[in-house]
């Protein structure tokens, strides 16, 4: 209930007083008071949220429901006549095998990206937090390559993985350490978790400065306790610092998955899906189908199901977690 | 004096509004690596002469970030800012993705309207008229011929000569090997290099007749008459010829082996001259042969289509658009970038008294005069030119056999229409 001042009145009643002068105007109105501040105030949110309503239709609902128009045509471009073929495209879809091989890369691709960009934002944080003066330094340079384009990061990073010229066989063979140069792009066991390299390289900085904040959040007289009762360096970390940190753990775990859900530039940059589909996430399939092949209707069958993924891991990942903290 | 202030701004101002209401642009997709200065050059040049023939338009370059096989030209057309014409890859294959999506003008009327047909050879004219049941939708600018280009220092140090025959050339290929370069550079990350190499070898095995049945679906392509060059790259792989880690490179990668001689040879066409003097490459010591075979008369070069012209449905200019056309494919124009030291590519007409800039050109132009084969990038099926460049990807990254690789793209052209 709002309360409001009367116009030009000088006293400003006591917080305690206030509602009670809201309660005896309601009552003495009988209630009318009441229902004409409601309906007046549902107008007049309706027509704040107007614009803000009209922008989310336009683009997020009316998007969503062309998406799933799409899905039920047959068209080869925004500019020719669509047809209607009922579930033609999500038969096509289900019998394709390069689906079910990039729904299966962008699992792996996810947890990947979990494990390398959290668990080194999450390493670097524990390294660095307990730095005095040069902890600045070390928070910006390791934050700096969250700042450079995924395109970028790509190209760089193709460019390290050259099998011929690249940094990391060079350095290898330098090292005398040739016999583990590898084919870091070309080989289907190692390319996917190769590019996944590149792009948690790029997205580890943001998650180390998240648990950095949760770090400084937890109680230090909890490590003087643990440390009046002997508890060691591990023991602290295992016992104090890590449940101290579920919080933020959760909320970067959360973060990375849908980051994870959502790798494109990298693999468009330095594989394209390739070679022979093993790098192909399911959203690099969806813009080699619909800007390649012009096939918008499978695109469109393929971008629902990475909603539904979505939704569910999201979901799965919630109760896991409200499990937990039961 | 004020009264005169007055109406010296509203002189301007009217003279301003005046020459902006007529002034116009034309916004051109290309050309590509404007930003090497001999290209720049020569396209500052033709834009000018352009502006002037035609006073009050301005010709605004759009650098390309892409083409047609990577969906940059779809996006372009599609924003509805886009370019009014096109200069971009071409091919059946590539324009029948803009087509069947209602991107891109018929321009039939225009070839007989403005006499372009009578601009290109006849036979190319032929071709393109039997592409799409009559309609024709580009307006060739550059026509490709591959084959190995090679470096004339390196070989004649070694006592190399370019060979004749298929047995020959692997002789050569186990020579370079032992000698510790890689004996053939390929980039199969960009889709285009894995062509170029896949489309030699099918040539050179299997001749440009059984090609081009495979591509007018008259054979099977798991036909092992057309199959035998995806089994020919499967060998060169496993025997180390061509490395596996090559699967990871891209054209750029690839063609950075070569320049730097720690390859010995690379397929490639014309248009590969401006990227070795990006590379400071001496062109000079640039050598090119067609891929041997052993097949009389078949040792040629791959090509087709190279480069068009394409006029975006939603250009804002369409006038304009085949006025610019109109003027690139005239004798002076076409003359003039022939003998620019940027040119890159063979000419869609009979340019006489011409003489190419670089002597590499010279033997390109010399290989090619026999006519050329089929390059099947610039020939597929849209629909079957992903699965195509992803068997090469699989067969250097050694995934996929000869065979099984054939049997994926003959899957796929079954399913074309």
């Amino acid at each position: 209930m709002i309360n409001r001042e009367t116009p030009g009145s000088s006293t400003v009643a006591p917080l305690g007083n206030r509602s009670a002068i809201a309660k005896t105007a309601t009552v003495e109105a009988g209630g009318s008071v009441a229902r004409r501040f409601d309906s007046h105030d549902t107008g007049s949110a309706l027509w704040l949220m107007a614009p803000a309503l009209v922008l989310y239709a336009i683009f997020s609902l009316l998007p969503i429901a062309a998406t799933f128009w799409l899905s039920f045509n047959s068209s080869a471009g925004f500019n020719t006549a669509s047809s209607f073929v009922g579930l033609d495209n999500y038969a096509a879809t289900a019998a394709d095998p390069i689906v079910w091989q990039s729904l299966w890369h962008t699992l792996l691709w996810l947890i990947y990206h979990v494990v390398l960009a959290g668990g080194l934002g999450l390493a670097l944080a524990l390294a660095i937090s307990r730095l005095k003066v040069t902890q600045v330094f070390f928070r910006t340079a390791f934050f700096l390559p969250h700042l450079v384009s995924l395109a970028v990061v790509g190209v760089i990073w193709a460019n390290i993985y050259d099998p011929f010229y690249g940094l990391l066989n060079t350095a290898l063979t330098e090292l005398g350490l040739g016999a583990f140069t590898q084919g870091w792009l070309s080989d289907p066991a190692l390319v996917l978790f190769s590019v996944n390299v590149a792009s948690s390289w790029q997205g580890f900085g943001l998650y180390m400065l998240l648990f950095i904040a949760g770090l400084q959040n937890i109680d230090h007289s909890l490590y003087d306790a643990a440390e009046v009762d002997g508890a060691s360096a591990w023991q602290k970390l295992v016992y104090v610092t890590l449940p101290g940190l579920r919080e933020v753990t959760t909320f970067v775990v959360s973060l990375a998955m849908i980051n994870g859900l959502k790798g494109f530039a990298t693999v468009f940059v330095m594989t394209n899906g390739g070679p022979f589909y093993q790098s192909e996430l399911i959203t690099t399939y969806i813009y080699r189908l619909a800007f390649q092949s012009q096939d918008h209707g499978r695109a469109a069958v393929l971008c629902i199901l990475l909603s539904l993924l979505a939704i569910a891991i999201t979901l799965v990942f919630n109760r896991w977690r409200a499990r937990l903290s039961k | 004096m004020l009264k005169f202030l007055a109406g010296s701004v509203a002189a301007v101002a009217i003279f301003v509004s005046g020459a902006v209401a007529n002034a116009q642009t034309l916004k051109m997709w290309g050309p590509e690596q404007i930003t090497e200065p001999l290209v720049a050059e020569l396209w500052n040049g033709i834009k000018a002469d352009f502006e002037k023939a035609n006073p009050g338009v301005k010709v605004e370059f759009m650098p390309p970030t892409g083409t047609i096989s990577n969906g940059a030209v779809q996006s372009a057309i599609q924003s509805n800012v886009g370019p009014d014409v096109i200069l971009t890859n071409s091919g059946i294959g590539r324009i029948s993705i803009v087509r069947n999506a209602k991107q891109v003008m018929p321009l039939t009327e225009q070839y007989e309207k403005r006499g372009w047909k009578n601009q290109i050879y006849p036979w190319l004219y032929t071709e393109l008229k039997g592409q799409f049941g009559g309609e024709v939708y580009e307006v060739p600018d550059g026509l490709d011929a591959l084959g190995i280009w090679y470096h004339k220092d390196l070989f004649a140090q070694a006592g190399w000569k370019v060979p004749a025959t298929w047995k020959e050339f692997e002789t050569l290929l186990a020579a370079i090997d032992a000698k510790g370069l890689q004996p053939i550079a390929i980039g199969p990350r960009t889709t285009g290099s894995a062509g170029h190499l896949f489309g030699n070898l099918l040539q050179s095995a299997s001749g440009k007749e059984t090609i081009g049945k495979a591509l007018r679906k008259e054979i099977a392509w798991d036909d092992p008459k057309v199959a035998a060059g995806a089994v020919r790259l499967q060998k060169l792989v496993e025997a180390g010829f061509i490395k596996k880690e090559m699967a990871g490179l891209d054209l750029d990668g690839a063609s950075r082996l070569w320049f730097n001689k720690r390859a010995a040879m690379f397929v490639a066409g014309p248009w590969f001259t401006a990227n070795a003097r990006k590379a400071g490459y001496d062109l000079v010591n640039a050598g090119y042969a067609p891929m041997p075979s052993d097949n009389p008369g078949e040792a040629i070069p791959t090509g087709g289509v190279g480069w068009s012209w394409l006029v975006p449905v939603n250009s804002k200019q369409p006038d304009l658009a085949m006025k610019w056309i109109d003027f690139m494919l005239s004798d002076p124009v076409m003359k003039k970038r022939a003998q620019a030291p940027a040119s890159t590519m063979i000419y869609p007409r009979e340019l006489t008294g011409i003489e190419p800039p670089t002597p590499v050109l010279k033997e390109i132009f010399a290989a090619a005069a026999a006519g050329v084969g089929y390059n099947p990038s610039v020939y597929l099926p849209a629909t079957v030119l992903d699965t195509y460049f992803q068997v090469i990807q699989g067969l250097i990254s050694g995934q996929v056999t000869g065979e099984a690789g054939m049997k994926q793209i003959q899957a796929k052209m079954a399913e074309a229409k």
